[in-house]
């Protein structure tokens, strides 16, 4: 696996993609994550509306892979709940695993990190910004 | 020295600023000087020279048209921030306190800039940028680079060419520095910027061993700042 194949044009693009906002002014809930051994670091803030995310924002210190994931979710998540987040994260990491193709619907573009199969090293900075979601969803409903 | 003078002083020492004590002979009335900042009321002559014992560290007499001039220079610690909480950076911050100069180690992989990995060094885990804005860099401060990642490595090296530090260091080969160069470059620095960056770093005397390395850096650092127009052999 080289590098072009990894970061191939459609995951560049989706991880320079415009980051409109990276705050709420009001979030309901949010959460910081990162990883103790490269130093990614994802924020999301939310607005949760009857279980169900009304407004998001991000910020991403990280590699491709974690602001391209990041990204994703920053488009895909709107409007999804607790639930479809956590079958979100679970379709990435079968996805990641090999164990299933990418799924159609909201969370397609998960097909962008398909050469991340062969690098297990990597599975961490696409999920991170999933936990991350969670995480601040979770804080939200407390 | 008259009390708003001493004010002054410990108001710069806790700012980190520089400020010259100048204090005639003749008179023995002390006043304060800002070497690098506005000359005021005072003569351009002993403005100047306090600029140039401020710049080599050195106290001492200085003859002016007014007379002898005793300048005391107060200098702010210097600093060595390392980014990049590594092996070299482990031998590298012991000896950089040993030379007697502050050190802080940023690195915002947790798992490395560890208590148990640096005992007593001052750790910092935000990411760069952000670190280095809340130490402050100044013209007293030295930055060198070790992670070897470039999404590290890169903000930190942006921030110390953004600052007066007078050494910006970058751990690694002559091929990666010219990838380097051309990220910053992307970045809006000129070769004027860039050539501020030590890279390959340190010294070249042959430094094989992380201890060796981290002697061939601090020698680079200190030469950088004791003799500023002296030679500075890359490796």
């Amino acid at each position: 696996m080289t590098s072009p194949d990894l970061y191939h044009e459609g995951l560049l693009r989706l991880a320079r993609s415009e980051n409109r906002a990276p705050r709420l002014a009001r979030p309901d809930g949010q959460a910081t994550l990162d990883n103790p051994l490269c130093g990614d670091q994802v924020t999301f803030e939310v607005e949760v509306r009857d279980g169900r995310i009304a407004a998001l924002a991000r910020r991403v210190r990280g590699c491709v892979l974690c602001e391209a994931s990041a990204a994703l979710l920053g488009r895909a998540a709107l409007g999804a709940s607790a639930g479809e987040l956590a079958e979100a994260r679970a379709c990435a990491l079968a996805m990641l695993r090999g164990e299933a193709a990418a799924p159609g619907g909201a969370f397609q573009e998960l097909a962008f990190f398909t050469p991340a199969r062969e690098v297990p090293s990597r599975h961490r900075c696409v999920l991170l910004p999933f936990e991350a979601l969670e995480e601040a969803v979770a804080q939200a409903g407390r | 020295m008259k009390s708003e003078s001493l004010a002054t002083l410990l108001e710069a020492v806790r700012a980190k600023r520089t400020v010259v004590l100048a204090t005639p002979l003749a008179t023995g009335e002390g006043y304060l000087v800002e070497p690098f900042g506005d000359r005021g009321a005072v003569e351009a002559e002993v403005h100047r020279a306090a600029a140039e014992a401020a710049a080599s560290d050195r106290s001492g007499l200085v003859d002016t048209l007014a007379g002898k001039v005793f300048l005391r220079v107060f200098n702010p610690p210097v600093s060595v921030v390392i980014v990049g909480a590594v092996h070299i950076a482990q031998a590298l911050a012991p000896m950089v306190r040993l030379a007697g100069y502050d050190v802080v180690v940023v690195d915002p992989r947790r798992a490395f800039a560890a208590e148990e990995r640096f005992p007593g060094v001052p750790l910092l885990t935000e990411w760069p940028d952000e670190a280095l804005g809340k130490i402050g860099l100044g013209r007293r401060s030295a930055v060198v680079t070790m992670t070897h990642d470039p999404k590290i490595d890169d903000p930190a090296l942006a921030a110390a060419l953004r600052s007066e530090a007078f050494y910006v260091g970058a751990l690694g080969s002559k091929k990666t520095q010219a990838a380097r160069r051309e990220r910053l470059a992307g970045l809006g620095f000129t070769d004027g910027d860039l050539s501020r960056i030590h890279g390959p770093v340190g010294l070249s005397i042959g430094a094989s061993s992380t201890g060796e390395i981290a002697v061939a850096i601090l020698s680079q650092l200190v030469g950088c700042l004791r003799q500023p127009s002296g030679p500075r052999t890359g490796a």
